[in-house]
């Protein structure tokens, strides 16, 4: 017997890592790592709720969010060697362009 | 010892999650970014047998398959492409991450404490408690793999087919970004 | 009434090539002239495009004659240029649809011959007589414009409806503008330009207006179709337009009228024949090609092309006549007292072109349009020849300081000297066979076969016609006696005291035309100092020679480059063989020389006739053999003589001098040109200035008043808002903008660039919203 609850705990505080790390860490790699993380924590939700209404939509749908997570990872580590052959750094904080 | 393999296996969901836990934990505090990916690495296999858990053994075996073997792989490509020691003397973290630290902390103490009474408390409703008969009629343990590509073919055609050109599309892009320009 | 042109026209598909090569040139010579820098293939494409067409349409003329006289038409109808959608006119709904298209029949294949041929010598004259443009970087441009001139006046000639013809008449008119105003920077040819355009103007409106009605009448703007229906508008009892309800004939007199006002305007008639004498501004092939042989005879082409409407419109071709004889006989006199060549040779052109008019007017258009042709010959030949001359005495136009030049440049002397003989209708050169026709053709108006019965004005006409014969016949052999005979008197060589100090003595300077030369004698000297400097200064005159200088004393003429007397040469030979295309059925009968009436029998499927063709069964009158012969032998010769005894036997022209002695009053009127510029001046400008001036004032003392005081009111209303606006409202936002500024001082750090902080900040205003409710 499993508690839905303790999954969305579980699952929430995956999350919060996630959220921590993408807030604290400076390198662009594993601020991409915590995100993977984050949709993780979604993706335990999913399945716990699919097992819970005892259909396969959830699980179906979290396949959906691996294949955007991986997709997502393709493109972030794209973006993450371009900017180290533009800027040479994968420092987060180096990048403030946006400063006015 | 029986009882104690029984204990694991009721509880094997627990176990997975605290675990999973401390992997991602791990995974943000490393100094080094090779320990990061390891940590990363860890905290996908505890997820996945999270979902064994809960019954989706397709999706843990799909779990393994895509962020053990694609995704890890790949920041472990990036990580060794990048020459990471020079950033080291700036240090880890961001200015920020104390208040960021706590910020988390009193977020997530809040959302515990303002849902406290599902979570822990003793009139936690019944519907709350995942239940294994409806499991069972789905045949889960015989044919997970066959619901799911059922439901995924069927109901979820359209958004499969999207995901699909997502990923080209994602594909095209990582090639145009990361190629080396020509002048 | 007898529809001519019946049988179907046939197409021709290299039509479109004959307009479009010469458009082909400018666009290539206009486009980049500038970067080929490279002569040679500037007069490759301008010679080429006008010389093939050239060609194609001798080809296309070839076939026309294989034709049978009643199908002589070939056709093109290249696209819709515009659609005019459903119109209302006299017939009901119009749906015509104008097309872009050509058409080939036995008038347009003349003129088209004409323009292209005439168009061709005139090309090849200018590549030498423009020598000196060659190397300054203007020369591209004059061949371009050159180029385009022809390409609209194809479309004038060849286009098979009225708009077509319109977009030719407005595209001669544009380029006759930039022609004349080609050397820009000098004052009087930007001048000449403009008043060429604007008196132009006048006369189009007349001719919109004409073709206007023509659309309301037959609800088309095609000559196939306009011939088709004539009859029949033509037998209706009434027509009623614009409220007004009239006869076809009294509608067909105002069209006519309507138009003759437009070919008032383009073939300078009196009174708008004004802007062609100053026309001589641009450089003389200009003058030749349009302000003689073609754009100045488009007025003629339409009244031919379109003689269907003026054969029912009896009072129009009284106009026309009236106005004919009118030019040709004033324009005439005015040429007799002119100094400078291409001055006499431009009053010579309205001159002529009155004469065409008038037989136009007399109701014979074969007449008039033969004196086109005929005109174009030897009028080119003079122009060209005078062209020449000028060249040759290093930009001098002043005929009072030349002469002796048959000597030096005895090719240009013959051929000027044939084609003045074709100009004062000497029997056999051209000029004779087509003025008399005209002439013969207006008094035959009133002899009424013996009767003398015919309109009065015919004979006023004729009159005028034959006086104005007479001044041609004097001041053409003058301007010979005064060019070509006697001593060169340029270069400080002056035994008679006759020379004047040239003013402006460069490119074909007409600045002070309008004060006319003074007499010789008492002349005074108009010189103006600060004009040698204007002119030195764009020229650029080739320093490597200083003969051509035109200070240097002691400058002798010499002989042009077989560019330029070749063309004259061979415009002569056609002015004096010319005149046998349209042998007259008369002489025919006594003296068969070559076939009878060609020209008539050719143009013969065009024309509408009113009455049975009148050179028919009836036995030439005794009276048409004496006028020919009165004219030819005794008359013009007369003339000439005359001028040779004045001009000639005397070198120091101590005959015309007495001559202006007695008259003063009459010669100065006449060398004034009768004052009429000074006349439409103060009739007309100024009362058009001082009526702007009076608007003006209006303006400046009620308009601007009434402005100006709403002003005030509106300065002190203002001047209250700006104190408040200072006070209060200024006051205000500069407190706000203080707080603003104080508080983002603090604010300003948040703004770090660095994304984690705006995920931060994200990420709690996401906590806040999330436990807005718990946390409330």
């Amino acid at each position: 017997m499993v508690n839905l609850n303790a999954v969305l705990l579980i699952s929430f505080l995956l999350f919060s890592i996630g959220i921590a790390g993408v807030l604290i860490r400076r390198n662009a790699l594993v601020i991409l790592m915590c995100v993977e993380l984050m949709l993780n924590a979604a993706n335990l939700n999913f399945i716990a709720f699919a097992r819970h209404s005892g259909s396969v939509s959830g699980q179906a749908f979290a396949l959906l969010i691996m294949g955007f997570a991986a997709a997502e990872v393709a493109v972030g580590l794209a973006l993450v060697v371009a900017l180290y052959r533009k800027r040479d750094t994968v420092q987060v904080d180096d990048i403030n362009l946006l400063k006015g | 010892m029986e009882h104690l393999l029984e204990t694991i296996g009721r509880n094997m969901f627990a176990i997975f999650g605290v675990m999973a836990l401390c992997g991602a934990t791990f995974m943000v505090a490393a100094k080094s970014a090779v320990h990061s990916v390891l940590g990363f690495l860890f905290t996908m296999l505890c997820v996945s047998g999270c979902f064994l858990a809960l019954d989706a053994e397709f999706l843990g075996m799909a779990q393994i398959l895509v962020y053990a073997g694609g995704i890890v792989v790949l920041f472990l490509f990036v990580v060794m492409l990048v020459e990471l020691s020079k950033f080291k003397e700036k240090g880890v973290f961001q200015l920020q991450s104390r208040y960021a630290v706590v910020t988390v902390l009193v977020g997530a103490a809040a959302f515990v404490a303002a849902f406290r009474n599902m979570i822990f408390g003793a009139s936690s409703p019944e519907a709350l408690v995942l239940r294994p008969e409806l499991a069972k009629g789905l045949d889960v343990a015989q044919q997970n793999a066959q619901a799911v590509s059922r439901g995924l073919f069927s109901d979820y055609l359209l958004p499969f087919e999207i995901l699909s050109v997502i990923l080209l599309v994602a594909l095209v892009g990582a090639v145009v970004l990361a190629k080396t320009e020509r002048v | 009434m007898e529809h001519a042109m019946t049988a179907a026209s046939h197409p021709a598909s290299y039509l479109w090539l004959i307009p479009f090569l010469p458009l082909f040139g400018f666009l290539i010579n206009g486009l980049s002239g500038k970067r080929l820098k490279n002569n040679a293939v500037v007069d490759t494409i301008a010679l080429g495009s006008v010389g093939v067409g050239f060609l194609l349409t001798v080809y296309y003329f070839i076939q026309l004659i294989g034709l049978p006289a009643e199908g002589r038409s070939l056709h093109q109808d290249l696209w819709t240029w515009f659609d005019v959608g459903g119109a209302r006119v006299l017939g009901g709904l119009s749906t015509y649809k104008i097309q872009w298209a050509y058409k080939f029949d036995v008038l347009s294949a003349c003129m088209a011959l004409l323009v292209t041929g005439a168009g061709f010598l005139i090309h090849l004259f200018s590549t030498g007589y423009m020598a000196e443009e060659r190397n300054d970087g203007r020369y591209y441009r004059f061949m371009a414009y050159l180029n385009l001139f022809v390409f609209s006046m194809l479309n004038l000639v060849l286009g098979a409806n009225i708009m077509m013809m319109f977009l030719g008449w407005e595209g001669v008119g544009l380029c006759s503008y930039l022609l004349i105003g080609f050397y820009f920077d000098k004052e009087s040819a930007a001048i000449a330009g403009k008043k060429a355009f604007v008196t132009n103007r006048i006369g189009d409106f007349g001719f919109m207006i004409g073709f206007f009605l023509i659309f309301q009448v037959f609800g088309s703007l095609d000559y196939n179709t306009l011939m088709g229906s004539v009859r029949e508008v033509v037998n209706l009892p009434l027509i009623t337009l614009y409220g007004h309800t009239a006869s076809p004939t009294w509608w067909f007199n105002l069209i006519g009228c309507c138009l003759f006002v437009g070919a008032m305007g383009k073939s300078a008639q009196i009174p708008l024949y004004v802007w062609l004498p100053d026309a001589m501004a641009g450089p003389t092939p200009v003058s030749a090609l349009i302000h003689a042989a073609t754009m100045v005879t488009s007025g003629l082409y339409m009244i031919t092309r379109l003689n269907f409407i003026y054969v029912s419109a009896p009072v129009a071709l009284a106009v026309v006549l009236a106005f004919g004889s009118l030019t040709a006989f004033v324009a005439a006199t005015m040429g007799l007292a002119q100094y400078d060549i291409k001055k006499v040779l431009a009053y010579s052109t309205v001159s002529q072109l009155g004469f065409m008019f008038m037989g136009m007017g007399a109701g014979a258009f074969t007449a008039g349009m033969f004196h086109v042709f005929t005109h174009a010959f030897f009028k080119a030949s003079l122009f060209l020849g005078s062209g020449a001359v000028i060249a040759a005495c290093h930009h001098e136009q002043d005929m009072r300081n030349m002469g002796g030049l048959k000597k030096v440049m005895p090719i240009t002397a013959m051929s000027m000297i044939l084609a003045t003989f074709a100009i004062a209708g000497i029997f056999p050169f051209s000029g004779f066979f087509s003025k008399d026709e005209i002439l013969w053709k207006v008094f035959e108006g009133w002899y009424a076969h013996g009767h003398y019965t015919g309109p009065v004005l015919n004979l006023v006409a004729w009159i005028l016609g034959m006086l104005g014969a007479f001044c041609t016949a004097f001041y053409m052999t003058r301007l010979i006696a005064m060019t070509f005979y006697g001593e060169y008197r340029g270069g400080g060589n002056d035994p008679h005291g006759l020379t004047v100090q040239s003013e402006a003595h460069g490119h074909d300077d007409h600045g002070h035309d309008a004060h006319g030369h003074a007499a010789p004698g008492h002349h005074v000297p108009v010189h103006h100092e600060n004009h040698v400097h204007e002119l030195d200064k764009p020229h650029n005159h080739r320093t490597d020679d200083p003969e051509d200088h035109d200070i240097v004393p002691g400058h002798v003429p010499h002989e042009v480059s077989w560019r330029m007397w070749l063309p004259v040469a061979i415009l002569a030979g056609l002015a004096v063989v010319g005149g046998f295309l349209n042998y007259p059925e008369s002489l025919h009968r006594i003296l068969p020389l070559a076939p009878s009436e060609l020209f008539t029998k050719w143009l013969e499927p065009l024309l509408y006739q009113v009455a049975p063709a009148h050179h028919g069964e009836h036995v030439p009158p005794a009276m048409e053999y004496g006028l020919m012969a009165w004219a030819t032998f005794i008359w013009a010769p007369g003339a000439m003589l005359l001028a040779w005894w004045m001009y000639k036997i005397d070198p120091s022209w101590s005959r015309p001098k007495a001559f202006v002695a007695k008259f003063p009053n009459l010669y100065r009127w006449v060398n004034a040109k009768y004052y009429v510029d000074e006349f439409y001046e103060a009739a007309i400008i100024e009362p058009l200035k001082r009526f702007s001036a009076q608007l003006w004032s209006f303006d400046t003392w009620v308009v601007d008043g009434v402005v100006n005081g709403v002003a005030r009111v509106t300065l002190i209303w203002a001047s209250l808002m700006n104190w408040a606006d200072e006070y209060l409202v200024d006051g205000t936002i500069d407190l706000i903008e203080y707080i603003v500024q104080e508080t983002s001082q603090v604010f300003r750090g948040l703004q770090s660039g660095r994304v984690q902080n705006y995920a931060f900040v994200m990420f709690i205003g996401f906590l806040v919203f999330a436990f807005w409710k718990f946390l409330a």
